[in-house]
């Protein structure tokens, strides 16, 4: 993995969402001696829709609570159960709710700043595999059209196979757009002097 | 001969929102702890120290601290939920004590700490989930409270039913305690399930036992014959607070007071005698009063009190309870015993429906046991739930 992970966690909002009893004091004072900022919540207390701003959400597994899913406020922070029942009925919940890690209970001093290197680095490279599989996705669907455009620019400018490939991917770097939207551009119905077209289009880009 | 006096600790919540079982738990040790101090044959007298932590979670924590700590007790026979089993634990790993664990649970823990001779789901929800779709059909209603006890068996139910392709048709959660159940029972009559299983626990459900005896009346259904009501925990200890609907209720436990057997005879004889106002003897009661005859066993086996003896003195260990002869298993410390189905009289009492020919071997994490569809005498199942012997 690329770059040093994160080590340090001065200033990290935590939110624990945990009923008060000596597992939450304990988490709650390791927490702040790793230097986070420490929000507690109790389970039925719980807002209905919205979670309170926070950068890491650790959360009582044992409880039957719908934790709103940060997805669907639109912020995929890093998830941290708190378990006491190792029950599969209790398992199925923590994996729905994508975890990053967990910390067993009784809870002690020892092994909350793991779960809390695993959750923020863990999730950081869950983010980037998302994100790269999303940009794969996209250069895969758009396969179809880049192969179109080149064989239209084969027939536009009497080229190769290779011209025309190098012409579009040179057109799409000037443009700074994906190749697959260049492609795209070339598969419209063509104003009279497709040349013109070109020339404006590429002279656009500022 | 002079014999040592021992001092063991007695936590069973006699108050609180499930005191009906924890007066039966503690009556259950407080009959055997006279036996054994009756007996001179017995390697030591036992002291009880009682603690009644009133149904309060936290307070079980104080509790056992107190007895461990304060009282430098090693032996402690207690809990009924599993919420304050794994709150006592911390302390018993801590001071190298014994928790002897009689009640069913939900199984998915094996600690050294704790000696468990209740029910494990291999021995309770599998054998439930078998009879009901054998003799009265898939399609199932699920109503618990909202706790790990409910939720895991209502998973395990699920299951079994998808497997056959049946269907769960409704399932409801309510807190502890919670007794505005008609508009749930009203619910359940109109969909007309071929069984009812019920995780609520308590008050809650005795409740919801009346609330659908009498909505079924109303729409003209005989709903023990064509709608029964399952469950993993109803004892004779809780018949008598049903009242009038307390008939007809399918039952799946590994004691019931009606087992026919010399031993169970000379016990409930016994149990009336000291404690019939409490109702008849039930699976709770009787694990107590076993674990304290399998603490002074493994005392002698040991010949000695110390945690550690005990515990390896309690592996393979048999006893002739009540229920029949049981066995602590030598791996996780659970006990092998014979699954049966009752159905509950109107008397306080269970008609058994069902018994295992032998006991069965205790499978906490269900590694052996998974479907409810597949039988004991599956091969499948390996030798790790072949009968004990």
């Amino acid at each position: 993995m690329k770059g040093a992970i994160t080590t340090n966690f001065r200033g990290i909002r935590a939110l624990v969402m945990h009923g008060d009893d000596v597992n939450r004091d304990t988490l709650v004072n390791v927490l702040g001696r790793l230097g986070l900022d420490v929000t507690v919540l109790a389970p039925d207390a719980l807002p209905a829709d919205s979670l309170p701003h926070c950068d890491v959400l650790l959360f009582d597994a044992d409880e039957n609570v719908l934790v709103p899913c940060p997805s669907s406020q639109g912020t995929d922070i890093p998830t941290i159960a708190l378990i006491g029942h190792e029950t599969p009925s209790r398992l199925a919940r923590v994996l729905g709710r994508r975890c990053d890690s967990h910390i067993l209970k009784p809870i002690r001093s020892m092994g909350v700043f793991t779960a809390l290197i695993l959750a923020v680095n863990g999730h950081r490279q869950r983010l980037r595999s998302e994100r790269e599989l999303d940009a794969l996705r996209q250069r895969l669907s758009g396969r179809r059209e880049v192969m179109k455009a080149v064989l239209r620019l084969m027939s536009l400018f009497g080229i190769d196979e290779d011209t025309a490939y190098e012409r579009l991917r040179q057109e799409a770097m000037d443009r700074r757009v994906p190749i697959e939207d260049a492609a795209r551009d070339w598969l419209g119905p063509l104003p009279a002097g497709g040349r013109i077209r070109e020339r404006k289009r590429m002279s656009g880009k500022a | 001969m002079s014999r040592g006096t021992l001092k063991i600790g007695v936590m069973f919540s006699t108050t609180g929102s499930y005191a009906a079982v924890g007066a039966a738990m503690l009556a259950g040790a407080e009959l055997a702890i006279e036996e054994v101090n009756a007996d001179a044959s017995a390697p030591v007298r036992l002291e009880p120290v009682f603690v009644d932590p009133a149904g309060v979670t936290a307070a079980y924590a104080d509790g056992a601290v107190s007895l461990l700590r304060d009282h430098g007790i090693v032996h402690v026979f207690g809990c009924y939920t599993s919420s304050s089993r794994k709150e006592v634990l911390p302390v018993f790993e801590k001071h190298d004590a014994l928790l002897w664990y009689p009640s069913h649970y939900e199984g998915f823990e094996t600690s050294d700490n704790v000696i468990y001779n209740g029910a494990s789901p291999n021995q309770h929800i599998l054998p439930l989930a078998r009879h009901l779709l054998s003799r009265h059909g898939d399609r199932g209603w699920c109503v618990g409270s909202n706790y790990v006890w409910a939720w895991e068996n209502n998973r395990i139910l699920r299951e079994a039913l998808m497997e056959v392709r049946g269907c769960v048709m409704g399932e409801r959660y309510f807190p502890v305690g919670e007794t505005d159940l008609s508009e749930i029972a009203t619910q359940i009559v109109r969909d007309r399930p071929d069984f009812v299983f019920t995780t609520l626990i308590g008050e809650s459900s005795y409740q919801f036992f009346r609330l659908l005896r009498a909505a079924a009346e109303e729409a003209g259904l005989d709903q023990a014959a064509e709608m029964p009501v399952a469950s993993c925990s109803l004892s004779e200890a809780e018949l008598p607070f049903i009242g009038a609907a307390s008939a007809g209720h399918l039952s799946s436990s590994v004691y019931f007071s009606s087992i026919d057997s010399p031993e169970n005879k000379r016990f409930t004889a016994r149990w009336m005698a000291r404690f019939g106002y409490l109702g008849h003897a039930c699976a709770d009661a009787e694990a107590t009063y076993t674990a304290v005859h399998l603490l002074v066993r493994a005392i002698k086996r040991a010949g000695g009190t110390g945690f550690s003896a005990v515990r390896e003195a309690a592996r393979g260990l048999r006893f002739n309870a009540p229920q029949g002869l049981i066995m602590v298993d030598e791996e996780n410390l659970h006990c092998a015993m014979r699954p049966r189905i009752g159905r509950s009289r109107a008397d306080g009492t269970f008609d058994i429906l069902f018994e295992e020919r032998a006991p069965v071997r205790p499978d906490p994490y269900l590694v052996w046991s998974n479907s409810a569809t597949v039988t004991q005498d599956d091969p499948r199942h390996g030798h790790h739930l072949r009968l004990a012997p």
